[in-house]
């Protein structure tokens, strides 16, 4: 290539960024996607999930022991934070039809004889029936009850010692003390644990819904369907995807720096990571994102088609990231398909950066896939543009 | 009589339409089957098994080695790492390796025996939260164990033993009642929820982009004759074969997930056939709504893409609307599949009274009501038959 190809060359990528600069800032559907949808979506998204854990479910109890003791271990039950008792009830019959109309999700029932179980060194038992339509209130109550149980049954050990000084009572009551850390996410909350990964799909399904719309819209408006205009500056496949490259990754540097900075800070979110590291990590992704979306463009052959085309795809690459699923239980030739899609790794290496606090060697595997896939998809973009220019300049 | 038969000849028209692009095929048929190809494949082993997490043994004696043996014994829980350095076990959590770490301290046999009260701790990431979950179980289990062996072992020494040692192990158990779920299975609550979301997202995805392709093309005048001039007639034969389409897909769904995999129902099949039913017919009239309001196709596209992706959340069916924002609560009532989900807790997994379930039936109903609100417009839009990009 000589000096004055060259020339050409960049002045073709200018003129093509600037038609498209025109295109995208003109098209109200192309700046939804771009702008609003990635500005408002981890928000509203993020604020369904703010308050982050289940606290309070509403049960009721049936106490058929009323002594003492089994009012202790209710008034327990009811400190913690994961329960709120609403009603007590006579039998389990009473107790149901209050879980049938939804005003409790579940039901704790202390039978007769749980003192006199107690008292006699027999072991006590108290049954909880939850309602399973969701499982996190199931977790909440079971975890209380059982932590209330274990409790109540270490100070009953301990007044059945009465002989032993309170050293040796400790140790007989537990030999082993048990510490229990969770580590990066510690009150197990839900936006902490899902968001990383809507953050990072947003910022791909927002690139493939825009770029699908202006690949639509163009098709719509030219006589031939075809995706460039007739004009000798749309010549070289590699400058119609230089210079749309050069517009797209300027705004989803914005985009990205309110998807992944911003917003986690607006909700507390978990940010370890250093800032620099995770840019350097996020740019083959958003380069990768950019020409997957240039290359899927082309399957969207009129402007209202991308949302049937790519919507729906949001939730099965989130369950293949192994987010929502962990990989461990996703068959091998899933695993292999998510391989393909940019957004597997850039949440697999996002969550770990910024919630784990790995370095950039640590998802190395993952930082090279993103660069091999953006080869992948420029090369494929490329490919598909030279025989788009062939089609319109026979 | 006249009615009757322009409503076939609409109908027919409708399927020749739906049949003569691809567009509609990988929207009725290929999408629809490979989600439920997808997720049917995704969680057919219920629940993972065999996490990996690492043991950190400072104490290499028999009785640690012994306490790693049996944590790899249980069904969720696989060691794969094994090593006496705890920063070495951290890193390999940081890059995703491990789920938990299970720490045996240093002398953790010789203070057990002299009854120092040594600290068994475990960590779990919970960024991934059903694996760590389900690692923390196994491990806290396993740490309890650990308590009740050496406990035992003292009590035994001490000439106590018999049929009373497990109370004086525990001297209170909560017993468990998951109801109608007793295998805590999350393939069963997820499979339920995800097939129908995605039938209800198609569904409203063709039904919007079908009217506006006939604006589009310039056919909505031909149309709207073949109707006889009356909307709602040219609305039903529109409507009424993808209804047809939809409902056998979700209905497939059903008896697979009932019939084949034997997921719950305790309900019989008609309450969960009368709720597919009106779910599809909810999509139909909140997308007509919609394509009703919106000038532009591709708002009203728009506003059924956010609908269709916010349900999967907003439902409520991995995190209890309950536990949401007030405003999230009130707006959860706005979308159909937040009653197809009480619905299919009351019905299906519940099995109580069809009466109980009154309200989210009759919501669903008022979602199919919802396009006699703008079908004045849109029937004004048809005629203007003018397509705005």
């Amino acid at each position: 290539m000589n000096e004055n190809d060259m020339k050409r060359s960049i002045y073709d990528i200018f003129y093509i960024f600037r038609r498209e600069f025109y295109t995208v800032f003109r098209d109200h559907a192309v700046l939804t996607f771009f702008i609003v949808l990635t500005l408002v979506y981890p928000l509203v998204y993020t604020y369904i999930y703010s308050n982050e854990v289940v606290r309070e479910v509403p049960v009721a109890v049936i106490d058929q022991a009323q002594s003492s003791l089994s009012r202790e271990f209710l008034r327990n039950w009811d400190a913690s934070a994961n329960v709120n008792i609403v009603a007590y009830c006579t039998d389990l019959e009473e107790a149901r039809e209050l879980m049938y109309q939804k005003k409790i999700y579940g039901i704790l029932e202390i039978p007769a004889d749980f003192s006199k179980a107690v008292y006699r060194g027999e072991q006590a038992h108290v049954a909880l029936f939850c309602d399973m339509g969701a499982l996190l209130n199931y977790k909440a109550l079971l975890q209380a009850a059982s932590d209330v149980a274990i409790a109540m049954g270490k100070q009953i050990q301990v007044e059945g010692l009465t002989y032993a000084s309170s050293a040796h009572q400790q140790s007989t009551v537990s030999p082993v003390k048990i510490g229990e850390v969770k580590m990066f996410n510690p009150q197990s909350g839900f936006a902490s644990f899902i968001i990383p990964a809507v953050l990072v799909l947003v910022i791909q399904q927002s690139l493939l819904l825009g770029v699908g719309t202006i690949a639509g819209t163009s098709r719509d408006r030219s006589r031939r369907k075809s995706m460039i205009p007739l004009n000798r500056h749309y010549r070289k496949a590699w400058c119609i995807v230089a210079g749309k490259t050069c517009l797209y990754m300027p705004v989803y540097f914005l985009m990205a720096f309110w998807v992944f900075f911003i917003v986690p800070r607006i909700f507390s979110l978990t940010q370890i990571a250093p800032k620099g590291e995770l840019m350097i990590f996020l740019f083959p992704f958003l380069l990768a994102c950019v020409f997957l979306a240039i290359a899927a463009s082309f399957l969207s052959k009129e402007r209202e088609q991308p949302f049937l085309l790519f919507v729906f795809t949001s939730v099965p690459l989130m369950f293949i990231s192994g987010i929502s699923w962990p990989k461990e239980g996703i068959p091998d030739y899933w695993l292999a398909i998510a391989k393909i899609f940019p957004s597997s790794h850039g949440i697999d290496g996002f969550v770990k950066i910024n919630n784990l606090g790995a370095t950039l060697g640590d998802v190395r595997q993952e930082y090279l896939w993103l660069w091999f896939l953006a080869v992948i998809y420029f090369v494929l973009a490329c490919f598909l543009f030279r025989r788009e220019i062939r089609r319109v300049t026979k | 009589m006249e009615n009757l038969r322009s409503l076939w000849i609409l109908m027919k028209r409708e399927f020749r339409r739906l049949a003569s692009r691809w567009l509609y095929w990988f929207i009725m048929l290929l999408a629809p089957a490979f989600c439920f190809f997808f997720f049917a494949d995704l969680l057919k082993q219920g629940l993972p098994t065999n996490l990996p997490v690492a043991v950190v043994d400072e104490d290499h004696t028999a009785m640690s080695r012994q306490l790693a043996r049996s944590l790899d014994a249980f069904a969720q829980t696989q060691v794969v790492m094994k090593t006496a350095d705890f920063s070495e076990a951290r890193r390999a959590m940081q890059r995703g390796e491990v789920y938990g770490i299970f720490h045996i301290p240093e002398d953790f046999r010789c203070e057990v025996s002299t009854g120092k009260e040594p600290i068994i701790s475990f960590y779990t990431n919970d960024t991934y939260i059903l694996p760590g979950s389900l690692v923390y179980k196994d491990m806290r289990l396993q740490s309890a164990l650990a308590n009740g062996a050496v406990q035992q072992t003292l009590l035994l020494a001490k000439g106590e033993g018999g049929p009373l040692i497990q109370a004086k192990l525990m001297p209170i158990t909560v017993d468990t009642n998951p109801l109608n779920n007793p295998w805590l299975s999350y393939a069963v609550y997820l499979a339920n929820i995800l097939l129908p979301a995605f039938v209800f997202m198609f569904a409203m995805f063709t039904a919007t982009y079908s009217i506006g392709e006939e604006i589009k093309e310039g056919t909505s005048g031909e149309w709207l004759r073949a109707g006889r001039g009356s909307i709602v007639l040219s609305l039903l034969g529109k409507l009424l074969p993808q209804t047809s389409i939809f409902l056998l897909i979700g209905l497939l769904y059903l008896s697979v997930l009932y019939g084949y995999l034997h997921f719950p129902l305790n309900s019989g099949f008609f309450p969960m056939f009368l709720a597919m039913l009106l779910l599809v017919l909810a999509a139909q009239g909140f997308a007509v709504f919609v394509t009703g309001i919106a000038r532009q196709n591709r708002i009203a596209l728009s506003f059924c893409g956010l609908w269709g992706v916010l349900s999967f959340s907003i439902c409520g069916f991995t995190y209890p609307v309950r536990s949401m924002p007030e405003l999230i609560q009130i707006a959860s009532n706005l979308f159909p599949m937040r009653h197809y989900f009480l619905l299919y807790v009351d019905q299906a997994l519940n099995g109580i009274g069809m009466i109980y379930s009154w309200q989210p039936y009759i919501a669903l109903f008022l979602f199919t009501l919802l396009p006699l609100l703008t079908l004045p417009k849109l029937k004004l839009d048809l005629l203007e038959q003018r397509y705005l990009p």
